[in-house]
C-alpha cells in the first residue's frame, strides 16, 4: 500500500496531507502520473500558503489516481491501494488513521466525495470559484474544485475558513464578498425543508440506501421536512459532464510533451516520435482514452452535437436546481453506488466514467456539496454553512 | 468510432495505442456514443451555452514586465537542457 508520495516533518500541531494534485515547493508534485515522475514546483498552491500561514503543517503528499481521473485513486502510476480486497484512496485513509487533521484535495471527478462516503468521513467541496486553484494541476477547469475533508463538520468548517477567499492569482477566483458568505459566522439559512433525489436511489446497493434512509431520520428528528422527488434532467449529468470533463482534460494535457519538463522517452529517432513515445509511454491507459475521447468531442464534426450540447445541458441542470431550491433548501443524492469497491469492481477499466452519476451533478454546477453520514447533501451556491449545519445532524444526530 | 478515425485521432494528440487497446478505444466510444441519447432527450433549442459556472469575467492585469523565476530555476525540471535551451532532436535534415 503507498499513501503517500512524499512524508515532511512537521511540529505543528494541526497536521494537514494534499493530494498530490496540488503543487508544494521543493517536494515532487506528480499528479499520480509518470509523466511528472519527479516534478518539483517552483511555487506552492494557495491553499497550501494559506494553511501554512495559519498554523497549519503538512505532513505529506497522498497518492491520487492519475489525474484524478479514477475512482479511488486506482489509476495511480504506483497502483491500486487494495486494503482487505477493498480498494482505498490515500488522502482519505491518512485522515481515518488519525495522520492529518485533514486532506486537501483536488475534486475534479468525484473521488474526494466517494472517498468520505466510503470511509466515513466528512467532506466539503465548496462553491466552484471561492477556493482559489491556483498551483493545482488543471486537469477540468469549469468544474474542478479544492476540497476539505475531515472527521467531523467542524473540523472542516475550520479548515475551509482558512483556504476560502479570493485570489487575484486565480482567474475563476470570485469576489471577496461572495467568498466570505460562506465563512464561519456568516448568515445562513436554517434548512426547513430537504428533498431526496429518488431517481438515484434505484442505482444503489442496499448499504448506500441504508445511509440515505438514516439521514433521512436523522434530519426529520430534527424538524426538517424530507421529501422524495424525482428529476431526470439533474441524472443527465453524468453524461455532460463526461464529455466537458474530457474536452477539458484534452487540452490541458496536451501541454506534456517530453521537452520542456516531466517524463521523456528515450526512445527516438525525431521529434515526432519524442511527442508521441513520451506521453504514449507515460499515460496510463484510462487517461489515453479520456484524452482521446476528449479531443473526438471537439473535433469539427462533433463540437455542436455533442460539446455543445454538453455545455447547454449544463445550463439546463443548473435551471433545474435553481428550480428545486425555490422550494427546498438542499437536496440529497448518494456520493456513490456502494459503500465499498472490490477488485470485482475494477475489472470495469472506466467505471469511474459511471460511478460519477452521483458526482457529477455538483461537478458540472459548481454548487456545494458536503458528504457526511455517507450520503452527499448539495446546496445553492454559498450555502455551505446550512450544509455543514445539516451534516452535524446527519452525522450527530443534532 | 473506425479505426481510420482513431488512427487521426491518436496522431491529434500524440498518442500509439496498441491494437489491443485501440478496441478497448473503440468498445468506450461507443458507450460513450450510446449515452447521448440521455442528453439529447432534453430540449436545448432555446437555452444558452453555460462555459463559467459562475459570473466570471475576464482578469487583466497591467502590461508589466516581470520574471518571477530565472531561467535556470525553469529549467530545473526539463528532462534534457544544454546552456540554458531545451534540447530536442534535429528537426533539420
Amino acid at each position: 500500500m503507498k499513501l503517500y508520495t512524499a512524508k515532511t516533518e512537521t511540529s505543528a500541531e494541526n497536521k494537514i496531507v494534499v493530494d498530490d494534485m496540488i503543487l508544494t515547493k521543493d517536494i515532487p508534485t506528480t499528479a499520480g502520473s509518470k509523466m511528472l515522475e519527479g516534478y518539483v514546483s517552483l511555487f506552492e498552491a494557495e491553499v497550501l500558503t494559506r494553511l501554512n500561514n495559519a498554523g497549519y503543517g503538512l505532513c505529506g503528499k497522498a497518492d491520487v489516481g492519475e489525474f484524478s481521473f479514477d475512482l479511488l485513486g486506482e489509476t495511480s502510476c504506483n497502483g491500486a491501494n487494495i486494503v482487505d480486497g477493498k480498494l482505498v484512496n490515500a488522502a482519505a485513509r491518512i485522515v481515518s488513521d488519525g495522520d492529518a487533521f485533514a486532506a486537501i484535495t483536488l475534486d475534479v471527478n468525484g473521488s474526494t466525495r466517494r472517498a468520505a462516503a466510503q470511509s466515513g468521513l466528512v467532506s466539503i467541496k465548496p462553491t466552484y470559484g471561492t477556493v482559489s486553484r491556483y498551483g493545482t494541476i488543471p486537469v477540468a477547469c469549469s468544474g474542478e474544485t479544492v476540497s476539505v475533508t475531515a472527521k467531523c463538520p467542524m473540523c472542516v468548517r475550520e479548515v475551509l475558513d482558512v483556504i476560502a477567499g479570493h485570489d487575484d492569482k486565480d482567474g475563476t477566483s470570485l469576489p471577496e464578498e461572495l467568498c466570505a458568505k460562506i465563512k464561519k459566522g456568516a448568515e445562513a439559512k436554517k434548512a426547513e425543508k430537504v428533498a431526496i433525489i429518488g431517481d438515484f436511489l434505484s442505482c444503489v446497493y442496499d448499504d448506500v440506501k441504508a445511509k440515505v434512509d438514516a439521514a433521512s431520520e436523522a434530519l426529520k428528528a430534527a424538524g426538517i421536512t424530507v421529501d422524495v422527488i424525482d428529476s431526470k434532467v439533474i441524472e443527465s449529468a453524468r453524461v455532460a459532464w463526461n464529455i466537458l470533463m474530457c474536452a477539458e482534460l484534452c487540452n490541458n494535457v496536451s501541454r506534456y510533451d517530453g521537452v520542456k519538463f516531466g517524463y521523456r522517452s528515450r526512445n527516438f529517432t525525431n521529434l515526432d516520435e519524442l511527442y508521441v513515445n513520451s506521453r504514449t509511454e507515460a499515460f496510463g491507459e484510462t487517461l489515453k482514452t479520456a484524452i482521446l475521447f476528449g479531443s473526438e468531442t471537439l473535433s469539427t464534426e462533433n463540437y455542436m452535437k455533442v460539446y455543445d450540447k454538453a455545455l447547454r445541458t449544463r445550463r439546463v441542470i443548473v435551471e433545474e436546481f435553481a428550480k428545486i431550491f425555490q422550494e427546498y433548501d438542499a437536496v440529497i443524492i448518494p456520493a456513490c453506488s456502494s459503500l465499498a469497491y472490490t477488485e470485482e469492481t475494477l475489472k470495469n477499466k472506466y467505471i469511474a466514467f459511471e460511478e460519477n452519476l452521483f458526482t457529477a451533478p455538483a461537478s458540472i454546477t459548481g454548487l456545494p456539496a458536503v458528504v457526511s453520514g455517507s450520503v452527499q447533501i448539495i446546496g445553492k451556491a454559498f450555502s455551505e454553512n446550512t450544509l455543514l449545519d445539516l451534516a452535524k445532524i446527519v452525522k450527530e444526530g443534532k | 468510432m473506425d479505426r481510420e478515425t482513431l488512427r487521426k485521432l491518436e496522431m491529434l494528440n500524440q498518442l500509439s495505442l496498441t491494437e489491443a487497446q485501440k478496441d478497448e478505444v473503440i468498445d468506450f466510444f461507443a458507450k460513450r456514443d450510446s449515452e447521448l441519447d440521455i442528453i439529447n432527450k432534453i430540449d436545448t433549442e432555446n437555452t444558452e451555452r453555460m462555459v463559467h459556472v459562475m459570473p466570471v469575467l475576464t482578469v487583466v492585469r497591467e502590461d508589466v514586465a516581470s520574471q518571477p523565476f530565472s531561467r535556470d530555476d525553469l529549467q530545473k525540471g526539463a528532462p534534457e537542457t544544454d546552456e540554458g535551451y531545451w534540447c530536442v532532436p534535429k528537426v533539420m535534415e
